[in-house]
């Protein structure tokens, strides 16, 4: 007589909790932050997140019988504590490569923080961090141009690159808003930035902002001797127009665009990624809406997720936080985060958020970008902490100085090499900011105007999401 | 709310002048583009906007930097400027404001 299976639900954890599984080099791993509500087992809910994330929602019950269920199931190997707090536990869960379209981001996505993230059963889920195996990774394609290559194309090497956002948001003149940008380049930054906001409104439409701004960057260039740049925002309401754009910025000479990833999607951002690879096109990402997602220490996506899907779709700038500043960002997570956009391979460090090893293989790496509410008196702590290999924003701490836009750019260009200067030589930037800095204004009034404009503030607001830490 | 198309005025302007609109008109009083005495105050934006591309020709020749400019109007500039943060400052102007409303 045929075996008889029943209809009906089983446990999860009969087919999904399997703490003897030892994770494959091409699994992809991933860690959970998950708060049960009341009553509900861990492992039966670690189960549960591993199916719901995996097969759970294409196969159900008996009918799991019909597919290749051990092979494709997602697994939870391990659960663990969560330091600091007792309302949740770490799943950790590893998922067989061939689940997933190659160079799919949004593939992986949809399954990992899907449906799951409904889950009756469950009170928050919070994805922590991803490990792609090299196998996968491989079949992404990744920044467009890479750290190095972008310092060649624009011939900087040696120190952080500066930027600044052009301000007001909403108010200028497509004519005058590019001659902020000459400004602002010709006092010494090598790109400006069109705000997040800006794409293609009424008042400014984009051909007429990339033709002024297109201008703007070639004067600065003559008068310069240097190689500048402005973020052209290409970010659109379809894909179509978005590609319409960035061929246009490319027609012009613009050497960079930008998009803002989250809100533009991911498969926007990953045919972007690759046209400006093949273009020889530095795309800039913002992160505009990352908030939404990362800021809740129990619920969500955390940045180095989102750090790891935009290395993955594709770009060589990224929006990182500074650490300093008016803006959220502990300084561990923050640097946990700077090491997965650069470097090659970062080992699993859980002072800095860090759950697993990555190994990026030879996939360049990305340039953080710092923005947000800092200013001169922030420069040295920002050349300590971040490095060259960044991008130091200054909007507000820019275009607030009060002689003006080149004024300020000229006082930061000035701040940010005397800070690399004093490092080359083994000074302490961030004990002897101070002196490097006043002993740099001696020689540049635009420079001890910002000192003199930026003295007395300070921002001391607490983190909402840190790492999690014990306390018991 | 209708656009209003008519300048306040630099001394009657919010934090104390230190806007945009307050630079254009403080840097054409350092090139002698109008009278240091002229506030500006009636103009319509048509004539702030003009004035604003004559300040602009006046800052191309020296790089847009007060730095770069000759003793006599660097030292004119640097008088201007300075007599203008004081006054901003005492009606309570800081850096602060001017980095509020940033993109991260």
């Amino acid at each position: 007589m045929a075996k008889v299976y029943d209809a009906g639900v089983k446990d999860y954890r009969e087919t999904y909790w399997m703490p003897d599984y030892t994770p494959k080099e091409t699994d992809i791993l991933a860690c959970f932050k998950v708060t049960p509500q009341d009553g509900v087992p861990r492992e039966e809910l670690a189960a549960a997140v591993a199916a719901e994330s995996s097969t759970g929602t294409w196969t159900t019950v008996w009918t799991d019988l019909l597919t290749d269920l051990d092979y494709y199931k997602g697994r939870c190997y391990a659960i663990e504590d969560v330091p600091g707090d007792d309302t949740c536990f770490y799943a950790f869960i590893a998922y067989p490569i061939d689940l997933f379209e190659e160079g799919s981001v949004v593939n992986i996505m949809t399954s990992l923080v899907g449906n799951v993230f409904g889950f009756k059963a469950l009170r928050a889920l919070r994805l922590e961090d991803i490990r792609f195996p090299i196998a996968y990774v491989m079949t992404c394609n990744g920044p467009p141009q890479g750290i190095q290559l972008e310092r060649d194309i624009l011939n900087k090497y040696g120190r952080p690159l500066l930027g600044c956002t052009i301000k007001p948001k909403l108010g200028l003149s497509a004519k005058n808003y590019g001659r902020a940008c000459y400004e602002g380049l010709r006092g010494g930054l090598d790109f400006t930035k069109d705000d997040e906001n800006v794409n293609s409104q009424p008042f400014m439409r984009w051909r007429a902002r990339f033709d002024f701004v297109q201008e703007a960057i070639e004067k600065a260039e003559a008068e310069t001797g240097e190689r500048k740049g402005h973020y052209l925002n290409v970010t659109a309401p379809t894909s179509d127009e978005m590609m319409k754009r960035a061929e246009y910025a490319k027609e012009i000479g613009s050497p960079i665009i930008m998009h803002d990833y989250i809100t533009g999607g991911w498969t926007a951002n990953t045919q972007l990624a690759q046209w400006c690879q093949d273009n020889g096109m530095l795309l800039h990402i913002h992160r505009a809406m990352h908030a939404v997602l990362d800021r809740n220490p129990h619920h969500g996506i955390h940045f180095r997720v989102l750090t790891k899907i935009l290395r993955l779709s594709g770009g060589d700038h990224l929006h990182s936080g500074t650490v300093v500043g008016k803006l959220e960002g502990d300084r561990d997570a923050t640097l946990g985060w700077i090491d997965i956009m650069r470097d090659s391979y970062i080992k699993e460090d859980r002072s800095r958020g860090i759950f697993f090893d990555q190994d990026w293989g030879a996939m360049p790496g990305v340039i953080p970008v710092a923005s947000g509410g800092i200013h001169v008196w922030h420069m040295p702590a920002l050349v300590n902490i971040f490095g060259d290999d960044s991008c130091l924003q200054f909007g507000g701490g820019t275009l607030g100085h009060p002689w003006g836009n080149a004024a300020g750019a000229a006082a930061n260009r000035v701040a940010v090499e005397a800070c690399v200067e004093a490092r080359n030589i083994g000074r302490e930037l961030e004990k002897e900011g101070k002196d490097i800095l006043t002993t740099a204004a001696k020689h540049s009034p635009e420079l001890a105007i910002a000192m003199e404009t930026w003295k007395e503030i300070k921002f001391e607001f607490d983190t909402v999401d840190k790492i999690d830490v014990a306390h018991k | 709310m209708a656009k209003p198309n008519i300048y306040v005025g630099i001394n009657n302007e919010i934090n104390g002048g230190m806007t945009s609109i307050g630079k254009i008109i403080r840097d054409a009083w350092v090139f002698g583009l109008i009278d240091e005495s002229e506030t500006c105050e009636g103009w319509n934006f048509a004539g702030v906007d003009a004035l604003l591309q004559k300040v602009n020709n006046e800052w191309d020749k020296y790089g847009c930097l007060a730095s770069h400019l000759p003793p006599e109007l660097r030292e004119k500039h640097f008088k201007i400027h300075d007599i203008a943060i004081q006054k901003a400052k005492a009606v309570g102007w800081s850096g602060d404001s001017e980095t509020d409303d940033e993109d991260e």
